[in-house]
């Protein structure tokens, strides 16, 4: 790889794929960047100096880095990522966070995920990353074209919860179902998006008797 | 050539400072008082806070202006943004980042200033770089107060801190380099020494297991204390909740030389605020910690830090933060009022909670945090503490200085000779943030004292 390139940490665009008319993933060239699922990169158009945080979409042994973008009605930075194409570079920096399975993945623990949005990214890497996982994915969207790549989830474990139309798996608000839900209160719960429906779902968490050490969150926006 | 350096922010950039002093003073540039003098002007920056940024373009404009009429280098580094940075690259002759430090020397002999070290090798990587920083040994400020750097960046990124994206990731500073530079200070007479990071209990954390840990690190400075005659007080900061582990406090317990003042950074006594921050702890978590603490180490200080008015902190989330504060009794509370900082991720969400109820929030922690500060120090009347002395104080006629729980004191004296010095002091009054104390001894016998049994917080 060229050392320049390296060193501005430009990562060639590889493949687009759009979801919807504001949602897609980009996928640039590895270049070897090493990560845990869950973590995050800093994102940016390649000739300006401004990133944003994305979390990685991809599994940790594929030979590329996907992310999971909506696009920002007058964002500064998605719609710029919007108009880029194949053969164009972003630039990445190196992966962190702390949203993970912290190994718990290795001791056959349940799983729990609550995901507004684009906030199913880092579960798509989890579970892609490990398959035996033993997880539960709760998705809250507003329509169905929302449920990002939903067939690449087990079908028993995937609930996609629609509030404006009647496609979901459940129809109504994600904080809704969670009332409803069962939940095994041994159970790791992670939740990832829009930051109210997180502190919403925090509380609903909080009573049924899930001890805050097994909630964690990744908090978007 | 006279250099001028101008030093804005945390106690890191004042520690960078007296490193980027001591490589120009090696290049043969004397240093000067006043910015008028000199012929190389240098910033230290801060990012993290908007009106240092505003301070550096004010400056440079005004510097920029002098170039007409005399001959004028400029230079920038310290904690900056890529976007700043960016701007700065037109603005001044020379940017630089603390790593690159080394370099500065050769940068000026670009600008035609010819010394010595402009011959240096230049490094091939960002660790080599920063590893030839800490090799620069620092001109430090004070003869008896120093900063020794262990560690650079953060991985941490709570959503209200910039430090992530100026500073970068976290890179621990080999143990040797950092025990040899205590020893050194601790042998010179040197009466605190601050051991200094963004996060100093991940100490050791990014070598995977190639360096030993910060409880370590702490222990060998402890032995260290054991062995050298000088009295001296070890202190560190900043630690963050999720790394503080108990063998700190354990290690902490065992040895006179360190500090027995534990920072302790709360930020926000509410589950949901902390989520939103990213802190990555919980408030029960925190609490485990501090109980631990108490137990271990009944007699040390505890400071904290607090940001009240985060985006959308309700009135009940504050009230959180209040009653922790209540329940855990600080000694020390740096309260914030939230202020959005260019390149956190915060700084992209709206600002929501108004100035005025910020103001309110501030002063009601303010009144919880003086309630138990002086409930404490009046605890303190009667005993005599070691004390280090540390300057003048205001009042007329009295020095003030620190005890070893960093609890600031007072006493009356015009002897300048037991600046520098740790000396017992009888508590003799308390106040919300202070203490009043007198001397026990004559003061001749004051500076020669060290077989006293004395309490040190
Ligand atoms: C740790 C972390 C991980 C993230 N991971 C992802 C990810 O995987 N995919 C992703 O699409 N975004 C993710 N985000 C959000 C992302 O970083 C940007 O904030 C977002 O892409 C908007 O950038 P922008 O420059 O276009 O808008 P900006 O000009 O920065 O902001 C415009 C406004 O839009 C808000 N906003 C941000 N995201 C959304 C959204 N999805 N819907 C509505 N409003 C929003 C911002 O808070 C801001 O107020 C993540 C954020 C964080 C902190
Ligand atoms: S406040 Fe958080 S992000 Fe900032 S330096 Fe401390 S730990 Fe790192």
């Amino acid at each position: 790889m060229n050392i320049i390139r390296k060193r501005m940490n430009l990562h060639e665009i590889l493949e687009i794929r759009n979801l919807t008319e504001s949602t897609f993933i980009i996928q640039f060239e590895k270049n070897g960047l090493e990560f845990t699922a869950g973590q995050h990169v800093c994102v940016g158009p390649p000739n300006g100096i401004h990133t944003r945080e994305y979390s990685i979409y991809s599994a940790v042994n594929d030979p590329y880095i996907e992310i999971l973008v909506k696009e920002v009605q007058n964002g500064l930075i998605t719609p710029v990522l919007k108009k880029l194409k194949v053969g164009d570079s972003v630039v990445v920096e190196e992966p962190v966070g702390y949203f993970g399975l912290n190994g718990g993945e290795k001791l056959n623990k349940k799983y729990l995920f609550i995901a507004t949005g684009t906030g199913i990214s880092p579960f798509h890497s989890m579970v892609k990353s490990h398959p035996t996982l033993d997880y539960k994915i709760v998705h809250g969207v507003r329509s169905h074209i929302e449920g990002y790549e939903k067939e690449e989830y087990d079908k028993l474990r995937y609930t996609l919860c629609s509030s404006r139309d009647t496609s979901g798996n459940y129809i109504g608000r994600l904080t809704n179902y969670l009332q409803e839900l069962q939940i095994d209160t041994d159970s790791e719960v992670y939740l990832c998006g829009n930051c109210n429906m997180i502190h919403d779902a925090y509380d609903i968490l909080e009573n049924k008797g899930i001890p805050n050490e097994r909630i964690h969150a990744e908090v978007y926006f | 050539m006279k250099y001028y350096l101008m030093t804005l922010g945390c106690q890191m950039n004042m520690s960078d400072s007296e490193r980027v002093a001591s490589v120009l003073d090696a290049a043969g540039c004397v240093k000067v008082e006043t910015e008028e003098e000199a012929n190389i002007i240098g910033i230290l920056a801060c990012s993290v806070r908007q009106k240092a940024i505003d301070k550096v373009y004010n400056k440079i404009s005004v510097w920029n202006k002098w170039k007409n009429k005399k001959n004028l280098i400029t230079f920038i580094s310290g904690c900056m943004l890529p976007t700043d940075k960016d701007r700065f690259l037109k603005l001044f002759d020379i940017v630089f980042t603390m790593p690159e430090l080394p370099q500065l020397p050769h940068m000026l002999g670009e600008y035609g200033i010819t010394n010595p070290l402009s011959l240096i090798a230049e490094p091939q990587s960002a660790v080599d770089e920063i590893k030839l920083f800490w090799k620069v040994k620092p001109k430090y400020d004070s003869s008896f107060e120093a900063f020794v750097p262990i560690q650079n960046g953060c991985n941490k990124f709570c959503t209200f801190c910039a430090v992530p994206y100026t500073r970068g990731r976290e890179i621990s500073r080999p143990s040797n380099e950092i025990l040899q530079e205590v020893r050194e200070l601790a042998e010179k007479g040197y009466k605190t020494i601050t051991l200094l990071g963004q996060n100093v209990n991940s100490y050791g954390l990014d070598k995977n297991g190639q360096e030993i840990s910060f409880a370590q690190l702490l222990e060998k400075v402890g032995q260290m204390g054991e062995e050298i005659d000088n009295e001296f007080w070890v202190y560190f900061t900043s630690p963050h909740p999720r790394d503080m582990t108990t063998d700190i406090f354990h290690t902490i317990a065992k040895y006179d030389c360190l500090g027995k003042q534990i920072h302790f950074p709360l930020q926000s006594g509410d589950e949901k605020v902390l989520i939103k921050m990213n802190r990555n702890h919980s408030v029960s978590k925190y609490r485990e910690t501090m109980h631990a603490l108490r137990e271990i180490l009944p007699q040390a200080t505890v400071f904290t830090d607090i940001i009240v008015g985060f985006t959308d902190e309700t009135d009940e989330q504050f009230e959180n933060t209040r009653k922790v504060m209540e329940e855990f009794k600080y000694n020390m509370a740096y309260i914030a009022m939230y202020s959005p900082r260019p390149g956190a991720a915060s700084y992209r969400w709206e600002d929501t909670v108004s100035l005025d109820e910020k103001k309110k929030r501030f002063a009601i922690l303010s009144d919880e945090l003086a309630k138990h500060t002086l409930e404490f120090n009046q605890t303190m009347i009667g005993k005599t503490v070691k004390v280090l002395v540390r300057e003048h104080d205001r009042k007329e006629g009295y020095l003030s200085g620190h005890t070893g729980g960093k609890l600031v004191i007072r006493f009356k004296s015009d002897n300048e000779s037991l600046i520098g010095q740790i000396i017992p002091l009888k508590i003799t009054a308390a106040a919300k943030f202070s203490l009043e104390g007198e001397l026990v001894f004559s003061e001749q016998l004051a500076v020669n004292n060290d077989q006293l049994t004395v309490s040190s917080n």
